[in-house]
């Protein structure tokens, strides 16, 4: 198989804590995962509250420092990254994150916030700036007209394209998801869960894909990792670990998940 | 049998800007005795407005028209004081976010307390005795320790059971649960909605059970109230709303949830 | 809990020990020979010679920032044989104007700053907490809104200006009161009342007027609280919500703000005190610094500051006391 394009060997990261009075506490968040990404693949990092995927995510995307542990991208190290590596790294790799309206600048256009990155990577779009701006909306389902609103503007679903556009401006191989679908409705959901597949399938970039929740994971993951008091649990393909895990907290995590009664399902479709 | 709670055309008036907007429009469905009836809807769907309504909590300046009958007793139109004899004592709620809705400056014994005190007077003392059972009851281990302590001290599931035992320490006829698992992970989530069906068996306690996702209402409604945009949409018993539903945005919504066990087309 | 305190109470030293250090240096450096000021008109240069011997001014700077140090602590002598003069323990030296001993001038003139930052505290809480209460309750009323149209006014009048408009209206026109001056409270409550109670209002002013704005925003943000609407749906009675979880968790961090505040008022209030001929520390600074009376600055800064410093630690012992979530964990 090919080499991987993200490839993370033991990241740590250790937070010190200040307890009561000043005293000091050691607290290990993550613990030792490696994870590896190839291009075009999509790996969802999956957990409960508390067990470090967030903060492997940030690491992942060099928007945090690891306490131990290295990061190679396309098989050079840029776990100490800085100045042009850095600037390199931050054009193959792109973020989305959860609350769409907080990580969008309410004082910029659309045409701005889309824009930005490639103005950070000192490029010039091609075309100009509104011409890439109406191309990157209208590849993530906006109006291209409404590229000189302000994102207030627009509805929850709609920023959380605005994000994923924002990602996609710099042609990056690897856009990282953290929890991008989870503060959506589930209706808004299923809508950019679409839109996050068919862009893959255009574009043949690679997602590492954060989330709590294991349904929405098993639409859009190649290989999944359960993540739970900072370890990597278990991994491995999707379909394998949603129909036979083999950790106890897989196992338990998978029973919790609330269902709709099948039968009542089948009904509803046979009825159409 | 008689219904616990009947709503007729309940319909919630804000003044905006735009000037008055209906959030809650014609609204109507029964809760019966020991019965758990689910509201669901996505944001802005009127659903938490719904609850609020019952309770007599809305923001100021909210208008409200229909009536709301709790045991035969109409509560639109009705004094603040009047209210606040029922809230608590008759209709309690717990809310989403347990950590913010418990103050944190108290301890939670303080705060169970001077619930069941508001309403039934007694001595500190005997509002102990209560308080601990009303935390054995829901599962919080050594329940006279634990009483002084802080909210932030616990988990975020046991702080939903705190809520929980002090929603219930005065034996209400009505629980409205407003989105009570949104903020728990998964595994925690289980554990409440075990807990919440356990104790309405127990109790025999009426149950509104307020939520955006469909599969939560499922495992625990036997009635279901769909709402868009302040509009009931569909109204039925769980089975017919999941297996036969009439409306297109009933049958929209079961299709947009990802199951975990379904087939992926990719 | 022990621990916390001595390396709180560590960095205060050495906050005090640097704060001296440099208040020392900059008047090393910078003020005009002490030795010619003393001296006078009539000086020969034997005198001055012989005042520098006095005061050790003729030794490299680090000898006589110990000296200074350890004057504080263990008393130091200046001179020798006949000429001996001893000042005991804390010395912070002699004044160049009235050769008072300074530690003296302070114990003589902190009654009267404390006063006037302890009445000043009194109306500022009442007045300012009380009327932020207010209007944040009726928020959005005529009240609100002219209560904090006032409140911005009021924060924005200089303290001098408010003050020679007291005296001009209450002193010079209507003859209320008498013109204000240090009155201990053994020489009639009445008298004390009325000679502090000018002093009071113009400091509490300003201090008011912040406090009614911050009170109204810390009560209204608590207002729209989840655990308010808990409050509510448990059937609580409105005194008992408001009174126990509204007001403690909205009036906590203004006790933070209030120590700083009454912290830095010990030091002394400087305008007030001078304008109204008050004998206080913050005249007393204000004095040595048209003087150039080199001890009495240093002892003022070295006042205020640990004022600041200790007000800084006591804030943080009370805050952690205050708030649950700081003391335990």
């Amino acid at each position: 198989m090919s080499e991987p394009l993200l490839r993370a060997r033991d990241l740590t990261k250790r937070f010190t804590v200040r307890g009561p009075f000043g005293r000091k506490e050691e607290f290990t968040a993550v613990d030792a995962v490696s994870l590896e990404v190839r291009l075009g693949e999509t790996l969802a990092v999956v957990g409960e509250s508390g067990s470090g995927k967030s903060t492997t995510a940030r690491m992942v995307a060099k928007l945090m420092e690891p306490t131990a542990g290295t990061l190679e991208f396309e098989g050079r190290d840029v776990t100490r990254a800085k100045g042009a590596d850095l600037a390199g790294f931050r054009g193959n790799v792109q973020v989305v994150f959860q609350d769409p309206f907080s990580s969008l600048n309410p004082r910029h256009t659309v045409e701005r916030i889309l824009t930005a990155p490639l103005v950070y990577q000192g490029m010039e779009p091609k075309g100009g700036k509104r011409a890439l701006a109406k191309e990157l909306m209208v590849r993530v389902g906006l109006n291209p007209d409404h590229s000189q609103r302000y994102p207030a503007q627009f509805s929850g679903g709609q920023a959380q394209r605005i994000g994923i556009a924002r990602a996609l401006a710099v042609n990056p191989k690897l856009v990282i998801c953290d929890e991008a679908v989870s503060a959506l409705d589930v209706s808004v959901q299923a809508q950019v869960i679409e839109l996050l597949r068919r862009l893959q399938r255009e574009s043949g970039f690679s997602y590492v894909f954060i989330a709590h929740d294991l349904a929405v994971v098993r639409q859009i993951a190649h290989r999944v990792a359960v993540m739970s008091k900072g370890r990597i649990v278990e991994e491995g393909p999707c379909e394998r670990v949603f129909a036979d895990p083999q950790d106890p907290y897989t196992r338990t995590l998978l029973a919790a998940i609330p269902r709709i009664n099948p039968e009542w399902d089948r009904r509803r479709r046979a009825a159409g | 049998m008689s219904e616990l709670l009947v709503v007729e055309d309940l319909t919630v008036t804000f003044p905006t800007t735009r000037g008055l907007v209906d959030v809650v429009k014609d609204v109507s469905f029964t809760v019966g005795r020991d019965e758990t009836v689910g509201i669901v809807g996505e944001s802005g769907s009127g659903k938490s407005m719904t609850s609020l309504a019952i309770m007599g909590l809305l923001p100021r300046g909210a208008v409200t028209r229909g009536s709301i009958r709790l045991n035969g007793v109409e509560l639109l139109g009705r004094t603040d004081r009047q209210m606040r004899a029922i809230r608590g004592e008759q209709a309690s709620m717990i809310f989403q976010d347990p950590l913010s809705s418990l103050n944190p400056y108290y301890t939670v014994g303080l705060q169970i307390e001077e619930m069941y005190r508001a309403h039934r007077g007694g001595s500190r003392k005997a509002a102990g005795k209560v308080v601990a059972e009303a935390l054995a009851q829901v599962g919080i281990p050594e329940p006279d320790r634990r009483a002084g302590y802080y909210p932030h001290q616990f988990s975020g599931g046991q702080r939903q059971r705190i809520m929980i035992a002090m929603a219930l320490v005065c034996s209400p006829a009505l629980l409205i649960a407003d989105e009570p698992t949104t903020a728990l992970d998964v595994t925690v989530q289980a554990q409440i909605l075990r807990l919440l069906a356990g104790l309405q068996k127990e109790t025999g306690t009426g149950m509104v059970f307020v939520t955006h996702d469909l599969a939560v209402i499922s495992s625990i409604a036997a009635r279901v109230l769909v709402m868009c945009q302040g509009e009931q949409v569909e109204y039925g018993t769980a089975e017919q709303v999941f297996s036969e539903p009439r409306h297109e945005y009933t049958r929209m919504l079961l299709e947009s949830i990802p199951r975990i066990d379904d087939e992926v087309v990719s | 809990m022990a621990r916390y305190l001595a390396g709180r109470i560590a960095g205060l030293v050495l906050i005090l020990f640097m704060v001296c250090l440099f208040t020392y240096l900059i008047f090393f450096k910078l003020s005009p020979d002490p030795a010619v000021m003393i001296c006078g008109k009539t000086c020969t240069p034997e005198r001055i010679l012989q005042i520098r011997t006095l005061l050790g001014l003729d030794q490299p700077f680090f000898t006589q920032f110990w000296d200074f140090l350890s004057g504080l602590f263990a008393g130091r002598d200046y001179g020798s044989g006949a000429n001996l003069i001893h000042c005991p323990a804390p010395c912070l030296g002699y004044s160049f104007q009235t050769s008072q001993s300074v530690w003296e001038m302070i114990l003589d003139r902190l009654p009267v700053s404390a006063t006037v930052a302890v009445g000043a505290a009194v109306l500022w809480l009442v007045i300012g907490i009380g009327a932020g209460l207010l209007s944040a309750v009726r928020e959005g009323t005529w009240w609100d809104r002219t209560t904090m149209g006032l409140a911005l006014g009021g924060a924005s009048i200089p303290n001098y200006v408010l003050a020679l408009a007291l005296q001009y209206v209450l002193v010079v026109k209507l003859q209320i009161l008498p013109f204000p001056s240090a009155v201990a409270f053994s020489d009639g409550p009445l008298l004390w009342l009325q000679s502090y109670l000018m002093p009071w209002i113009v400091l509490a002013t300003g201090y008011a007027c912040l406090y009614a704005r911050l009170t109204r925003a810390n009560v209204i943000d608590t207002l729209a609280e989840n655990f308010m609407r808990t409050a509510r749906s448990k059937g609580l009675a409105p005194v008992l919500t408001m009174r126990r979880h509204a007001l403690r968790p909205a009036l906590t961090p203004i006790t933070t703000i209030f120590g700083m505040d009454f912290a830095a008022l010990l030091g002394g209030a400087l305008i007030t005190e001078t304008v109204f001929g008050l004998n206080g520390v913050g005249k007393m600074a204000a004095d040595s610094i048209a003087k150039n009376d080199q001890p009495v600055i240093m002892a003022v800064t070295l006042l205020a500051a640990f004022f600041v410093v200790v007000g800084n630690v006591v804030v943080d012992l009370v805050y952690t006391g205050l708030d649950p979530r700081v003391r335990i964990r």
